[in-house]
């Protein structure tokens, strides 16, 4: 599976005007969408650091927490509140990363990265897991289920820690697929492979 | 007028005032110097509670302690409506988040005390049962969001939804982030979105 | 962690807390620039343990001073301490997970008070913040920023409703700041809000917040709580600053004129070759250059 992409959130975990932190292989990551569309962008405003976070959605742009600066769908910061009249510099920026969306996850690409790995074409979503494990290997873990299979996506946090994120293809209970996807955690976190 | 001898910084009064807020109850504060003053463990604030904690509410007639039970208090007198405490088959539910939110994730509290105001305590020790009880809600609530619900117990916020949510949303002071926890980040949105809600520090106006 | 060997961060003079809230005669363990410290509180005065031997101690303005090295000068003059009428207050130490640096920085800052301190110190209705002064004093070797103004919905305890607050700042060492404001109930005075940063190591530090107020009818536990209420409002902020520690490299953050005053501190930081809960730079350029 290519490894240019990474998957970070399930859709459904980020809806629209919604921010969440995420850690990956240590550095901090904020998921947000605005009018329908996700953005992955480093936790990091350019003004004086604030991790974006903790920043809040309106009008399909981000604002800052800090000093309510806020920045738009394409990472370009728009308005500086203490200074209502400037024109805003198109200089001053986020950083934003490749990002897309398939199979019902959020992933992460490297700059310049290809093609997303080849997906089921409808999904169910269930969990993102924490586990506290370094011990997973294949991207896109499959179980059968009855009607269906469970896809288990993961990323990793920082060393010992991966975060799962699991989802169906076909149709099966979710229900009882989250309760499956944490016997997976407690197989892991005791050091039993699957 | 109900009174509430208040710690602004204070998680457990922070139940008491947003629950108020929530139903619309106007009290009187009295604030207690709890940090650095110790006031709470004041002969005059010991006669109101001999264990010498906050908050302290009185209302009715009646001197409460324990914020849990004063939620009770609040549902039970100021929702005529019932729908905080529900006494059909979900009293039970809300009553077993109420025993974990006043036990169990009580070590967010108590790890926010040792990092924050250098309270002594095994700091590592906290943050882990804190986080266990961060998991028990994380998996809770996922499971809520996947049978449709978004709250603790039913399909209308209770009061164990706010017994739970200052600790929970605290717990960065105990050095605990919420990038474990999707549903939580889901869940907590929609607290601050009830009518009347108030914030406190550490837990911005703004999301 | 251990001691620094930053020389200008130890020749300065550190709060290590209000002498009143040390106990008698029980020792309390604490930490200063990486290194731990004993403070002993007795009847006839306070002690400071730290690098295995007994460091200087001052008790000015009944907080304990302590230092590794030579300051070049003594703690600074407070002519507000000596007026009668004026209420002492502590706040109490809180622990904060950030470089003190970046305490010192966020306390000189107008510009959050819409959205840190929403409806207290500010309102978003009102973010501008209009052009102020700085200085730095050379014959005190302080910086200064004055003549800031903001609306403010509840500048103090005492408050009833907004009013536009007159502001200066005044910072007297790289750990140490206060401000002057407009007490709601004497407008032609000047409160001193001071804000001591003991920097236990360079992403941990103990704010000590201290007041000199003209209050003459809030509580000592109203003012205490709306002291500490704004401060654990600028927690969650300092503490998700990243990186933790401040940076000096040009380009790494995007200061605009609201920041004057940090822009300032910043370069007056540099100037002294201070690094202690600085980033490390790598563009080259050593510290002081
Ligand atoms: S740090 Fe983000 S607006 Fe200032
Ligand atoms: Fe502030």
């Amino acid at each position: 599976m290519s490894s240019d992409w990474t998957p970070i959130a399930l859709s459904r975990d980020v809806p629209d005007g919604v921010t969440r932190a995420v850690c990956l292989e240590g550095s901090e990551l904020v998921i947000w969408r605005g009018a329908g569309e996700a953005h992955v962008w480093e936790d990091r405003c350019p003004h004086r650091g604030m991790r974006l976070s903790l920043g809040f959605v309106r009008d399909g742009a981000l604002n800052c927490l800090y000093h309510g600066w806020q920045y738009g769908a394409s990472s370009s910061c728009v308005r500086i509140p203490a200074h209502p009249d400037l024109t805003v510099p198109p200089t001053i920026k986020a950083n934003a990363y490749p990002t897309c969306e398939a199979g019902g996850l959020i992933w992460v690409g490297k700059e310049g990265a290809g093609a997303l790995p080849a997906l089921p074409a409808t999904t169910t979503p269930v969990l993102s897991l924490a586990v506290a494990t370094d011990g997973i290997e294949a991207q896109g873990l499959m179980r059968d289920l009855d009607g269906g299979r469970l896809h288990v996506f993961w990323h990793r946090v920082r060393p010992g820690k991966v975060m799962l994120h699991g989802v169906i293809e076909g149709s099966a209970d979710v229900s009882r697929v989250a309760a499956l996807m944490r016997q997976i955690r407690t197989q892991y976190e005791e050091g039993v492979a699957a | 007028m109900p009174k509430l001898y208040d710690y602004v910084l204070s998680g457990s009064c922070y139940k008491v005032r947003l629950m108020t807020a929530l139903l619309g109850v106007t009290y009187e504060t009295q604030a207690i110097d709890f940090y650095p003053g110790r006031e709470h463990k004041s002969p005059a604030m010991l006669a109101l509670n001999p264990l010498g904690q906050l908050p302290v509410f009185e209302d009715y007639g009646l001197v409460l302690r324990d914020a849990q039970a004063i939620l009770c208090h609040l549902a039970n007198r100021h929702d005529p409506a019932g729908t905080w405490l529900p006494r059909d088959q979900r009293f039970g539910q809300v009553m077993m988040w109420l025993g974990f939110a006043g036990g169990e994730l009580m070590a967010v509290s108590a790890a926010r005390m040792v990092s924050m105001l250098g309270y002594p305590g095994d700091l590592e020790a906290l943050r882990a049962k804190g986080r266990m009880a961060m998991r028990v809600i994380e998996d809770h609530l996922s499971d809520r969001q996947l049978a449709g619900g978004i709250w603790a117990v039913g399909d209308t916020p209770t009061i164990a939804d706010i017994a739970l949510f200052p600790y929970v949303m605290l717990s960065h002071d105990a050095g605990i982030g919420h990038e474990d926890y999707p549903a939580i980040n889901l869940w907590q949105r929609q607290v601050r979105r009830l009518p009347g809600f108030v914030g406190m520090p550490g837990i911005p106006d703004y999301f | 962690m251990s001691l620094t060997t930053d020389q200008a961060a130890l020749d300065q003079w550190y709060v290590l807390g209000a002498v009143s809230h040390f106990p008698f005669g029980t020792p309390v363990e604490t930490g200063l620039l990486g290194e731990p410290v004993t403070v002993t509180r007795r009847d006839d005065g306070v002690t400071v343990i730290g690098a295995g031997r007994s460091l200087p101690v001052r008790t000015t303005y009944n907080h304990v001073w302590t230092s590794f090295g030579t300051p070049a000068r003594d703690i600074f003059a407070l002519p507000e301490a000596t007026e009668p009428d004026r209420r002492w207050l502590y706040c109490g130490g809180v622990r904060v997970a950030a470089s003190g640096l970046r305490l010192i920085e966020n306390f000189l800052d107008l510009a959050h008070f819409p959205y840190v301190h929403t409806d207290i110190l500010g309102s978003e209705e009102k973010p501008e913040v209009a052009k102020y002064e700085v200085e730095q004093r050379r014959d005190v070797d302080e910086i200064w920023a004055t003549k800031c103004e903001f609306f403010q919905p509840k500048a103090a305890a005492a408050s009833d409703g907004g009013q536009i607050s007159q502001y200066m700042y005044r910072v007297v060492s790289p750990f140490n700041v206060m401000l002057y404001k407009t007490p709601p109930t004497a407008p032609n005075r000047w409160d001193v809000i001071a804000l001591f940063v003991q920097p236990v190591d360079e992403t941990h530090s103990i704010a000590h917040p201290f007041m000199l107020v003209i209050d003459p009818t809030s509580t000592d536990a109203e003012i205490i709580a709306f002291q500490q209420m704004i401060f654990l409002q600028d927690k969650i902020v300092l503490e998700n600053q990243r990186p933790a520690l401040l940076p000096l490299q040009p380009g790494r953050e995007t200061p605009t004129r609201a920041d004057l005053s940090s822009v300032l501190y910043r370069r007056w930081l540099k100037e002294k070759a201070l690094t202690f809960g600085t980033e490390p730079r790598t563009d080259g350029v050593a510290a002081g250059a």
